[in-house]
């Protein structure tokens, strides 16, 4: 070992031998073995963040107790009366014969009456022997003092709290070398190599409080990406494009419009024209711009056979019966075209536009039957996040005691993925008699067909007072907004799977989405006794935070149970974009395989009102949204 | 602020992963056991104040995480503690091996005073014993500190080992007060005068 000592030492340059080379390897010493340790993760300095926070609090009470054991010391040296070395040090009385007693103090040398003294025993663990000694109460505090404050370890007094916030001036003592003194002193002393420490500590907090600052910032982006969403949102579907986009669709929109008022200026009818247009402006949606070019020009070949077929329009006043307009004088003709024209401008005043329906309509006397083509519909609203319907039809005669006629609606075929469907279908009405035309009214209703519900698109009423048996009578109607007739054709819809209402919150202090299940009604019967035992099952699918599946309790023997549970769901408004929320029906068997009831979908591709819903719980955090909802009849795999 | 408290001692635990440190500190605080396995991240500490000697001792004990990457905050509590329980696993002769380069890491980062004592934890699963305990006592007298098998879930020897730390550091404090002021022999007879003189001042009084 010495000579390879010495080997050593004389040749410090010589590379290191195989052995060393295998010692330093196991060793992890040497200059190749410095391993960077990986970064902590987010969720890891929160833990260490709370563990120091926690601390804090401790240290906080900490320090103010070690300030009350400071107090209670500067409070007894402040009695100190030090008159001189005949008088005792704190009290002041004067030693004499009759008179207390002279005793000094082991720590500051100091004379001290028998009152102001307090001996303590001082047991020597090697020996097994104890000594008893006199300290005055100044030196006897400041022992209890270092003891419990931890001084004694750490060689210095911790950082303390007073409880006042003036601290009385400690008065000097005239001894030469007082052990007070010293001790002070000591203090001041240790006190010093104790800082760099804690101002490495309080270094170390930084670091992690801006690294917690940083883990922050990452779910507020998210909560801003849902709000951008929400904002995109318009009406009843999703407008594409951005704010930029509408301005320039508007000022196309108004060239567009500039160039029709000078059409009708030339036409001759000028305050008429203008203020019939400007109110249409008004209620003119906003659409993709190549549709408003086919729109706007489709709108100028009917505002032109508007004005060709004068007689055409008198179908528009549902409260002029009489059916001998035509042979009226020219001057009549004219005032009934002027009150014709009002009574549009004000019912276009009062309804918003829903869109324009075409229809062909026709009576054949021989046989008691009235035609009804469905031809086409232009400009009907969206119903999907991409813009688009699946329109159908439902129609019946409305008498003139203002009922259906009928109370089976006729249908005709869905027409899917357009707002401008071509129907292009014929329904037939048997048993109208000609005396009924002069006072009845075809009522025609659009939905949205979808499986899991139906929602409202428009509708028209056509006066059958000017339908001839010899041709067919065509016209081109506004759709306007829900009346009693609609709601009757939405009643007279056939839903076997029943209803639920559902109530939607996101509530963002939780970051959960609350699902309410209230009730449902009219649920399919599975038991032999005529009723059912529902209970729904709820999933959140595709799951990011591995939320599991809820079930609402049983509601034995009812078709129509009320529930009123509660649910959450762990999520994000980023991911509520992205996921769907799944709602099941079961009938209960015990013993069996339960029977399915219904289902409802809600989610980013949804349709119609279970889209608004939707949408409406990420845009408005915090809000409770109720609504009806038909259950569909399949059953989606999970 | 509500209950007051004569010491606060800081402890801590160290070791490798897995031998018990946060059990033992469960034990110890809560009186109870959780089976399940989940590491300490960082750092980590419990309180509970016991009573010595007519003395309310408040226990701040930490708890560290033995895996390597999160040694750089751990050691920064070193310092700070005024005991430290150095814990191994009966069970697994690598940790019992590790208590040397743990003893060493102590004498880098922590104060030179400071009070050590050794635990072997797991000491209920006889069948797998790896660790004799002669082995440990062995190490504990090589280093001098002391030396005591636990089981945090049979709850055997927690408290004792908690309270025989807290009593070792209580009476360093005595012998630390007493070692800065050096007694002075010549003064020794003084109090024994005055007090001499009091007797014989207050007979002659009554007289």
């Amino acid at each position: 070992m010495d000579f390879q000592n010495r080997n050593n030492t004389a040749n410090k340059f010589v590379c290191p031998s195989d052995r060393q080379l295998a010692l330093r390897a196991k060793l992890k010493a040497g200059w190749s073995s410095s391993k960077t340790s990986e970064p902590l993760r987010p969720e890891e300095q929160e833990a260490i963040i709370s563990v120091i926070r926690r601390n804090e609090e401790i240290e906080v009470a900490e320090r103010q107790r070690v300030g009350r054991l400071v107090e209670r010391v500067e409070k007894i040296k402040q009695h100190a009366v030090e008159r001189g070395p005949n008088c005792c040090r704190l009290c002041g009385d004067t030693f004499g014969i009759l008179r207390p007693q002279r005793i000094l103090c082991e720590d500051c040398r100091q004379s001290v009456c028998t009152k102001c003294s307090v001996d303590i025993n001082i047991r020597y663990h090697t020996s097994e022997r104890s000594r008893e000694i006199w300290l005055c109460r100044i030196c006897s505090e400041t022992r209890e003092m270092w003891k419990k404050s931890g001084a004694w370890f750490f060689k210095g007094l911790p950082k303390y709290d007073m409880p006042r916030s003036a601290s009385a001036t400690p008065i000097p003592n005239p001894g030469p070398g007082s052990m007070a003194g010293d001790t002070r002193a000591v203090q001041s002393c240790h006190a010093t190599p104790t800082r760099p420490a804690r101002v490495k500590k309080l270094t170390i907090r930084v670091n992690d409080s801006s690294s917690s600052s940083s883990g922050h910032s990452e779910p507020e982006d998210e909560v801003d990406t849902g709000v951008g969403i929400g904002v995109g949102v318009v009406g009843g579907g999703m407008a594409k494009g951005i704010a930029s986009t509408r301005l320039q669709r508007e000022d196309s929109f108004r060239l567009r419009a500039y160039g029709s008022i000078r059409s009708f200026i030339d036409g001759g009818e000028r305050k008429l024209s203008n203020s019939f247009f400007f109110n249409r402006q008004q209620s003119q949606r906003p659409s993709e711009c190549p549709e408003y070019d086919s729109v706007s020009m489709s709108k100028l070949r009917r505002e032109s056979s508007f004005l060709r077929r004068g007689s055409v329009s008198s179908s528009w006043s549902i409260s002029d019966s009489s059916g001998s307009g035509s042979n009226n004088s020219g001057n009549s003709q004219t005032q009934s075209q002027y009150q014709q024209h009002q009574q549009q401008l004000q019912q276009h005043c009062r309804d918003p536009l829903l869109g324009w329906l075409e229809i062909a309509i026709s009576y054949r006397e021989a046989f008691h039957s009235l035609d009804c083509t469905m031809v086409r519909a232009r400009d009907l609203p969206a119903m999907d996040a991409a813009g688009l319907a699946d329109p159908y039809c439902k129609l019946n005669i409305i008498t003139p005691e203002a009922h259906t006629k009928y109370t089976r609606w006729q249908r005709t075929k869905t027409v899917h993925k357009t707002r401008n469907p071509e129907f292009n279908e014929t329904l037939q009405f048997v048993g109208v008699e000609p005396e009924e035309l002069g006072n009845s009214l075809i009522y025609v209703a659009l939905f949205d067909d979808d499986k899991y519900g139906h929602d409202f698109l428009g509708a028209a009423k056509v006066c059958l007072s000017t339908v001839h048996s010899t041709s067919q009578y065509r016209i081109s109607v506004p759709l306007g907004v829900e009346d009693q007739y609609s709601n009757a054709a939405e009643m007279a819809q056939n839903w076997p799977n029943g209803k639920m209402l559902l109530s939607l919150c996101y509530n963002t202090k939780r970051r959960a989405l609350v699902v309410n299940v209230k009730q449902c009604i009219n649920l399919m019967a599975m038991d032999n006794n005529g009723s059912s035992d529902p209970f729904v099952k709820i999933q959140l699918k595709p799951d990011a935070h591995k939320n599991k599946k809820h079930k609402t309790s049983v509601k034995w023997r009812t078709l129509n149970p009320i529930y009123n549970e509660e649910f959450y769901f762990e999520a994000s408004p980023h991911d509520l974009n992205k996921e769907m929320l799944i709602l099941t029906v079961w009938d209960k068997d015990l013993g069996k395989s339960n029977d399915f009831l219904g289902s409802l979908q809600l989610g980013a591709q949804s349709k119609g009102e279970r889209l608004q819903q939707w949408l409406d719980c990420i845009r408005l955090p915090d809000h409770f949204h109720e609504k009806w909802h038909c259950l569909a009849p399949d059953n989606p795999a999970h | 602020m509500a209950k007051t408290y004569d010491y606060l001692f800081k402890l801590l635990l160290i070791g490798d992963s897995g031998v018990g440190k946060t059990c033992i500190l469960f034990r110890f605080s809560e009186d109870a056991f959780n089976t399940t396995f989940i590491s300490t991240i960082g750092i980590d500490f419990k309180i509970r104040t016991i009573e010595l000697d007519n003395k309310k001792i408040k226990l701040q004990i930490w708890d560290t995480a033995g895996q390597e990457r999160f040694r750089t905050i751990t050691t920064a509590y070193y310092r700070g503690a005024m005991g430290i329980m150095l814990v191994y696993d009966i069970t697994q002769e690598k940790s019992f091996e590790n208590i040397k380069n743990w003893i060493r890491n102590i004498e880098e980062n922590a104060s030179a005073d400071v009070e050590k004592m050794l635990l072997g934890n797991k000491c209920e699963l006889t069948d797998k014993r790896q660790v004799s305990k002669e082995r440990g006592e062995q190490l504990a007298i090589e280093y001098g500190i002391k030396f005591m098998e636990t089981s945090a879930k049979a709850s055997i020897n927690v408290e004792e080992a908690f309270l025989t730390l807290a009593s070792d550091i209580k009476a360093k404090t005595e012998k630390r007060m007493e070692a800065n002021n050096p007694p002075k022999g010549g003064h020794q007879l003084k109090p024994m005068d005055s007090r001499t003189k009091d007797s014989w001042l207050s007979r002659c009084s009554l007289l």
